[in-house]
């Protein structure tokens, strides 16, 4: 059982019920930051797919100020390069991006 | 805020350091001899230097609790020189005043740079240090 | 017999002002009370110890055992046990782990899917299993340009892929740390689990490189810099 500070077993079983599941759509908000975030620029706005539920954690913006009252689910999504970036090549249509939100970022999408 | 290019996003912050050269800093760019000259004067395979690791911990140990916690969670002012401030600050240098040093040699100056500009050590002391390093390593 | 086989490992036999100036930072900063000379020597010798070999053996394992491989898949901290490293209590500092946090995914490839890995914000990289991190990986050239142009990136580095493999990029920007499983290459049957480790390199493990029969370390790889965002010096 992991007990290092902020590692994300210390949090496991208390996000309660997730939002979202395996395979759903989501978007990502464009929420304003106040003092630090760890939720890509490139990835605000755009729409992908939750591969995994990969771990219950206070979302960074929260530990930032030592708040580790509401631990949330945090999500693994997979975009499509093209989502991301209009430019990016027809050719390579099916090359991504994966990385991870805290469940405040998402929305059904 | 949230609506900056990918570009600030992507670099924390770039803006912060001053790069105004040190003198002493200057000094040792001009005439220290680097790693790959001195490894291929004397035949030496090994492709770091032997200080490379102990340069690494130095730096890991600034950042003190941030070097085992992540820079979004470590309070202000707890740390002597948070990682990623300094990585930042090391981007920066190597892109502009140290941009002809190799690698590692570029990350211990960015490291000393930092450390000078953030009043963690003064210049004079270090140039007074190094003198006395230098004597007694040269004298063993 | 000649004197030639009784010679030492050549040494640099020649203080450079950067050994110099490593020390004296060093030492200041202990007088300083920045930390403590003791914990530097422990954290030294701990850094010491890290390496992307059991990481290595970790990809040979699973490419010999499916259901090794499941549980990569599945639980990389576990996983990583069977090699040696305990996410949990191997740093000295119990703090968990240095700057990762204890949450290790294994990116497992496919034929039709290759994975490579990134930390956009900074340079995030799983060290109690990878080692140290390259240069290149931690500079804003690479960072900023994988997520965005990978195959070009991947070019770079000697690696082309058909259009028909989708190239997933991995950008450990918040708790997870990544390495990659390649996909165990021609060549290699009846290969054991040391021979197999060999040919898994650190760039294999990164994603910039796939293993080869015959390959057993890195390109070496020129730094560029960021503001020429498509020179190519080399």
């Amino acid at each position: 059982m992991a007990t290092g500070i902020g590692d994300p077993q210390c949090f496991k079983g208390k996000a309660g019920a997730s939002k979202f599941k395996e395979g759903d759509r989501v978007r990502v908000k464009d929420l304003p930051d106040i003092f630090y975030t760890r939720t890509m620029t490139y990835t605000r706005g755009a729409v992908g797919t939750v591969t995994k539920l990969v771990y219950e954690s206070p979302a960074a913006e929260d530990e930032a100020w030592d708040n580790t009252d509401n631990p949330e689910w945090f999500y693994s999504v997979v975009f499509k390069q093209k989502e991301l970036w209009p430019e990016y090549p027809d050719l390579y249509a099916n090359d991504t991006v994966e990385t991870e939100f805290p469940e405040r970022y998402l929305e059904s999408a | 805020m949230s609506t900056s290019s990918n570009e600030t996003s992507i670099q924390g912050s770039e803006h912060g350091v001053d790069i105004t050269p040190i003198p002493l800093l200057q000094d040792i760019q001009a005439h220290g001899r680097v790693w790959t000259d001195l490894a291929t004067q004397y035949g030496v395979t090994n492709p770091d230097p032997p200080w490379k690791i102990t340069l690494e911990a130095t730096c890991d140990l600034l950042a003190g609790d941030s070097c085992v916690k992540p820079y979004d969670q470590v309070a202000p002012g707890s740390c002597a020189l948070p990682s990623l401030e300094r990585r930042a600050e090391e981007d920066e240098l190597s892109a502009t005043i140290y941009e002809d040093v190799p690698f590692p040699e570029r990350q211990l100056l960015a490291l000393a740079h930092s450390m000078i500009k953030r009043g963690l050590v003064n210049e004079d002391e270090l140039a007074h240090r190094m003198k006395e390093v230098e004597q007694r390593l040269n004298s063993a | 017999m000649s004197d030639h086989d009784h010679k030492p490992a050549p040494m640099v036999d020649e203080v450079s002002d950067f050994e110099i100036l490593e020390m004296a930072v060093r030492e200041l900063a202990i007088e300083k009370g920045l930390f403590s000379a003791e914990d530097h020597r422990v954290w030294t010798e701990y850094v010491h110890t890290l390496g992307p070999l059991p990481a290595a053996r970790m990809v040979a394992k699973a490419w010999l055992d499916p259901e090794y491989k499941k549980l990569c898949d599945t639980d990389g901290v576990e996983a990583s046990k069977a090699v040696g490293v305990n996410w949990v209590t191997s740093p000295p500092t119990q703090f968990g782990t240095p700057s990762d946090y204890c949450n290790l995914r294994v990116l497992v490839d496919t034929p039709t899917v290759k994975h490579v890995v990134v930390c956009t914000l900074c340079s995030c990289y799983p060290r109690p299993i990878l080692g140290q991190s390259p240069e290149w990986y931690r500079t804003p050239n690479y960072r900023r340009r994988l997520v965005r142009w990978p195959r070009q990136v991947l070019a770079e580095f000697g690696l082309q892929l058909p259009s028909d493999v989708e190239i997933r990029v991995g950008d450990s920007n918040q708790k997870t740390r990544y390495f990659v499983m390649p996909v165990r290459p021609e060549g290699t049957e009846g290969w054991n689990e040391d021979q197999l480790t060999e040919i898994v390199t650190r760039d294999c493990l990164i994603g910039v490189a796939v293993p080869k029969p015959g390959v057993t370390s890195n390109a070496k790889r020129p730094v560029i810099k960021a503001i020429h965002p498509v020179h190519h010096g080399h």
